[in-house]
């Protein structure tokens, strides 16, 4: 008798817990615009806070802040924007759990910022069927602006994502700017690559390709790794491309192989090549980092679209860049004095998405939004590089497509100088 | 290789010093093994800097090995945290550093603070379930989690710098670049393995502690106090985590929270390779490990081999040890008698 | 006979239960509960291997990828119907279960543990370099998606079936001597068990249902079947839900896939610690002090409750 005791009171545990999960279902209604009530927009993305990619973690905290200064003014038409992130380590295993519980469960009006291709590639199908709108995302694949109105099967995508957009200048228009810029200062080189062995990676080597044209075969050395790869392993990639001759060496890679890349490459006797380092790794703090543990930095070559606070902080944007830092997220108040221009790239975004939502209307609908947003001409960002501007237009789906050069100068404790004009890297 | 023995701790004192009939083979193998990389390094520099990237590596392998094989030797049991024990225990030499303390300093009172958290997690968390062996693998998994996750609340996730304790600069042989911070991380991980040998070799503490892991019963009648051995044994072992977690910071350039990950299953493949009852074993599994690793990802074409396959290698090295000598290069074979 | 009536009632308990869930729950947690459907297949599984015969693996996050590849792949590429997939993973699996189940026999304890480890570490890796047909890094997304009741019906449906030829095979011959091998190895190979029979099978049978976990993890990701999914975590979480199940029972198994499959979703929204972290931390004690009070799982704490009952 004790044993049918027992198993009763489990199942009345269970009963009771089914109770309560249902009983929390009902209570949240969902209005017609899911996430938008008279006080309050609600919207969410996916970041990650721990794992491999965690030094991005300052672009979902600068956002947070834009938008608590925003709130802070009386939000946009009298709602505040209230945002949540979740933490998903940069594992799409993780992010599509993440995404369902924002959609699902906490009803958000939008997905605003997500970061990583890996992450966005698993969720994007998801979202578009939904019709949830999956915006402004932080990752340059080209793949976002791609096959968004009409599916195109042969490159891999079947169906249209008309709810999905990028922000940041894409990577392969970027990659066509470095080869360019080979074919022209140093027309014979021989070219060695660091990839990452993902989609990100990929997208920048073939953009190096395409821009390179009949050129492509100078290309001596193309080595590729993976995002888990320790330092050490990273390195030995770079010992394999300094053997083969290049003198010309770029790195396509995250922060952390794109900075054990540059000190392997600092510690290799008697190679100086030519080295170019993608973006999204050349942060100010990434390139110390890089140069207190032996790397050369003098000389390495890479783009920008957003401004530096350290290399023009008498900018307007960089002023109230600082003030938003330090009254919103005063924790970072350091980071950002030393250069981590993630702070600005979040900052940058939130710009553009608060532009949108007003542009939206007093009523936004995740229709309206998506309207707003694909018939952009944003050119007073107070963030991004003077002179860029945010554009989107039916048959324009990339929303940045320019960027400046910039080179490094000062050693370990110098900065990135940009020269040249502001170029287009659209199609 | 049973001896007969007029008491169990007699029989540990004299195979403590015996030698195993398969070693002199090992030894030929190691032999035979310098010379090729010998010859190798003399013909090619890349061959060179390779097994250099390659000693390097291993070392610190070796030096989380060495972690392993303490805990192994000391209490049975496979510690799965502790790289990430080690990993805490350099976030928190940098939180020293960060206050102020020198870097000597700060790694003194690292080890100081290491031995403390180590026997603590011992005497809370493995004694409690250490009679079920899959209660305290799973209490180590659960470590393994949570203190992954509370480094990455306190501290963050992103990078933290920590200087280097040997410098940045090479010494450039013959167009091969030899780090200064690679050269003294094998001579401390070196310096580590001796210390331990001789623990176990000619301490009464090295005798009882091997006596509680092996035959705690018996031990115990002779008046080893069973409970203090273990706890004793997790504290060194944190403490040469605390050590390998230093010494590999400098290698995988920036602090952060899995600074160990990677590391993790190279170290345990070279504990098994060397003999999970061998420190020297460790350290020489470590060596062998990196230096294969590098030089086979540097030679071969990277669409039969690439980088990727670095992990399933080492596993399926672990995989044939363990089919092949169980015991590892210096292990001795353990005869189960029923 | 009168021992299976409470058996049967709470099976039957179960069952009624789990037929409502979806009317009464949002689409939401009918995912949720999908979750602990798929950890259900799994942990029963392994359970068979560390429950029964006391073998530890901390690797069959492996064969749950090699069954989720499996439905990816055959879906993306021959557009196979998804439960015949299903039933391709578990066959798949029982294979290289028993194959792997056979080095595994030389091993023992914390040395099997450490080869599993390896393996859970170094299969995700594979994807990665033969990336033609394996998707590489960014995967193998199969041709169908399906909804979340979808997969909360295939899931259970799943449990109940694999649920009914687990407790076939337990509580016959087999089962007697994968008991046997759990108690004493000795013993039981002086009882007459062939060893290696038994050892390999339950390796074989505890990876199948890993492989069809793997299928049902991979359609309730959006159809992604990617190397990151399969990492370590997912091994431990196998284990850990295994221990906690103890020796098996319905319940414990239950207890064992409801803590893994809902612990980390439910431990993001925790206030102090926050969404960021909340994960790790929350699962990582939980684990440890569940560890600490029932060491021998959910059935350690029933054959306690017993004991306090009789006395």
């Amino acid at each position: 008798m004790q044993v049918n005791r027992r198993k009763f009171g489990a199942l009345l545990c269970v009963l009771l817990a089914t109770a309560a999960v249902a009983g929390t279902a009902v209570a949240s209604h969902t209005s017609k615009t899911p996430g938008v009530s008279k006080h309050q927009i609600v919207i969410g993305g996916t970041f990650p806070y721990s794992g491999p990619a965690a030094l991005y973690k300052t672009i979902p905290s600068a956002e947070l802040a834009y938008y608590a200064y925003v709130n802070a003014k009386g939000g946009v038409f009298h709602r505040k924007i209230k945002d949540l992130t979740l933490n998903d380590e940069y594992n799409p295993a993780e992010t599509v759990p993440a995404v369902k519980k924002l959609v699902e469960q906490k009803h958000v009006f939008a997905i605003v910022g997500s970061l990583g291709t890996a992450p966005g590639l698993a969720t994007w199908k998801y979202l578009n069927q939904r019709h949830v709108p999956q915006v402004l995302l932080a990752t340059g694949d080209a793949y976002w602006g791609k096959c968004v109105h009409r599916a195109c099967p042969g490159a891999g995508s079947t169906s249209p994502k008309p709810w999905t957009m990028g922000w940041q200048p894409d990577y392969p228009g970027e990659a066509r700017l470095y080869a360019k810029y080979i074919l022209k200062h140093k027309p014979n080189a021989k070219i060695g690559v660091l990839y990452q062995d993902d989609a990100y990676g990929k997208n920048y080597l073939n953009g190096l390709k395409s821009g390179l044209g009949s050129h492509k075969s100078q290309i001596v050395d193309a080595q590729s790794y993976s995002v888990t790869d320790s330092g050490p392993v990273v390195g030995s990639h770079v010992v394999h491309i300094a053997g083969s001759g290049a003198d010309v060496f770029v790195i396509f890679a995250t922060p952390s192989a794109a900075i054990a890349a540059l000190v392997t490459e600092g510690q290799i006797p008697n190679w100086h090549p030519l080295t170019f380092n993608n973006n999204v790794s050349a942060n100010r703090i990434f390139m110390q980092l890089a140069a207190s543990k032996g790397a050369n930095p003098n000389g390495v070559i890479s783009t920008t679209y957003i401004e530096s606070q350290t290399a023009q902080p008498n900018l307007a944007g960089m002023k109230l860049a600082k003030k938003i830092i330090h009254k919103y997220a005063p924790a970072l108040d350091d980071q950002f004095a030393s250069g981590d221009n993630n702070l600005v790239y979040g900052l940058a975004v939130g710009w553009t998405f608060v532009d949108a939502l007003r542009h939206a209307g007093k009523h936004p609908t995740r229709k309206s939004l998506m309207h707003a947003l694909r018939t952009m001409t944003e050119k007073n960002n107070p963030f991004i590089y003077p002179g860029m501007s945010v554009k989107t237009s039916k048959k324009d789906t990339f929303p940045m497509e320019q960027l400046i050069f910039e080179k490094w100068g000062g050693g370990a404790g110098g900065d990135w100088k940009t020269f040249g004009k502001v170029l287009n890297s659209g199609h | 290789m049973e001896r007969a023995e007029t008491s169990p701790i007699a029989g540990l004192r004299a195979r403590g010093g015996a030698i195993d009939g398969g070693s002199a083979a090992v030894v030929l193998l190691l032999i035979g093994a310098a010379i090729f990389l010998l010859v190798g390094c003399l013909r090619s520099t890349a061959f060179a800097q390779y097994t250099v990237q390659g000693l390097a590596l291993g070392s610190v392998y070796g030096a989380l090995a060495l972690a392993l094989v303490l805990i192994y030797r000391a209490t049975h049991v496979i510690n799965f945290a502790q790289g990430e024990l080690a990993m805490l225990t350099t976030y928190i030499a940098w939180w020293l550093m960060e206050k102020g303390l020198s870097y000597w300093a700060a790694f003194a009172a690292t080890l100081v603070i290491a031995f403390v958290l180590g026997t603590l997690l011992e005497v809370t968390l493995i004694r409690p379930v250490q009679h079920s062996v899959i209660a305290v693998v799973i209490v180590t998994v659960g470590l393994f989690i949570l203190i992954d996750g509370i480094v990455n609340w306190v501290w963050g996730g992103d990078f933290k710098f920590m200087q280097s304790p040997f410098g940045n600069a090479s010494f450039d042989v013959g167009g091969v670049a030899i780090r200064h911070q690679d050269v003294g991380m094998v001579i401390v991980v070196f310096a580590s393995v001796v210390l331990v040998w001789a623990l176990f070799r000619f301490t009464k503490l090295g005798l009882g502690m091997r006596a509680a892991a092996l035959r705690p019963a018996a031990a115990a009648l002779v008046g080893v106090r069973v409970d203090s051995m273990l706890a004793i044994g997790w504290g060194l072992a944190a403490v040469l985590g605390a050590v390998a977690g230093l010494m590999a910071e400098p290698s995988q350039i920036f602090l952060s929270p899995t600074l160990m990950q990677p590391i993790l299953v190279y170290a345990f493949a070279a504990a098994v390779l060397g003999g999970l009852e061998s420190p020297a074993g460790a350290l020489v599994g470590g060596l062998l490990i990196g230096v294969s690793l590098t030089l086979i990802v540097g030679y071969v074409p990277q669409k039969y081999i690439g980088a990727e396959l670095q992990l399933p290698l080492a596993f399926a090295v672990l995989l044939l040890i363990l089919l092949v000598k169980p015991s590892g290069l210096f292990g001795r074979r353990e005869v189960r008698r029923v | 006979m009168k021992k299976q009536i409470p058996a049967l009632v709470s099976l039957l308990v179960v069952a009624a239960v789990l037929c409502v869930l979806p009317f009464v729950l949002s689409d939401y947690n009918v995912s949720l509960a999908a979750q602990v459907g798929i950890f259900f297949v799994a942990v029963l599984g392994l359970n068979i291997l560390t429950g029964y015969t006391g073998q530890i693996s901390i690797g069959h996050g492996a064969f749950m990828a090699i069954g989720g590849y499996t439905t990816a792949v055959m879906s993306r590429d021959h557009h196979t119907n998804l439960v015949v997939t299903m039933l391709m993973a578990f066959a798949i699996c029982f294979v290289v279960g028993l194959i792997v189940g056979l080095p595994a026999l030389r091993f023992s304890g914390v040395y099997l543990a450490l080869v599993t480890f390896a393996l859970a570490v170094s299969i995700p890796n594979i994807p990665n370099q033969y990336s033609t047909f394996l998707g590489g890094v960014g995967g193998v997304t199969s041709s169908e998606e399906v909804s979340n009741l979808w997969i909360y019906v295939a899931a259970w449906s799943c449990s109940a079936l694999l649920f009914l030829v687990a407790w076939l095979i337990l509580r016959g011959r087999v089962g007697r001597a994968f008991r046997a091998i759990r108690d004493s190895e000795i013993a039981a190979v002086a009882s007459g068990v062939e060893l290696p029979v038994y050892k390999t099978l339950a390796f074989g049978i505890s990876a199948a249902y890993a492989g069809v976990a793997g299928s049902l993890f991979v359609l309730a990701t959006n159809g992604f079947a990617q190397p990151s999914e399969f990492g370590v975590f997912l091994s431990l979480q196998l284990l850990i839900g295994a221990a906690i199940a103890g020796l098996g029972s319905l319940w414990g198994v239950l207890a064992g896939a409801a803590f893994v499959g809902l612990l980390p979703q439910v431990s993001t929204s925790v206030p102090v610690i926050g969404a960021e972290h909340g994960r790790d931390v929350i699962f990582g004690a939980a684990v440890i002090l569940v560890m600490l009070l029932l060491p021998d799982g959910f059935a350690g704490l029933v054959a306690r409750l017993r004991r306090l009952a009789r006395a």
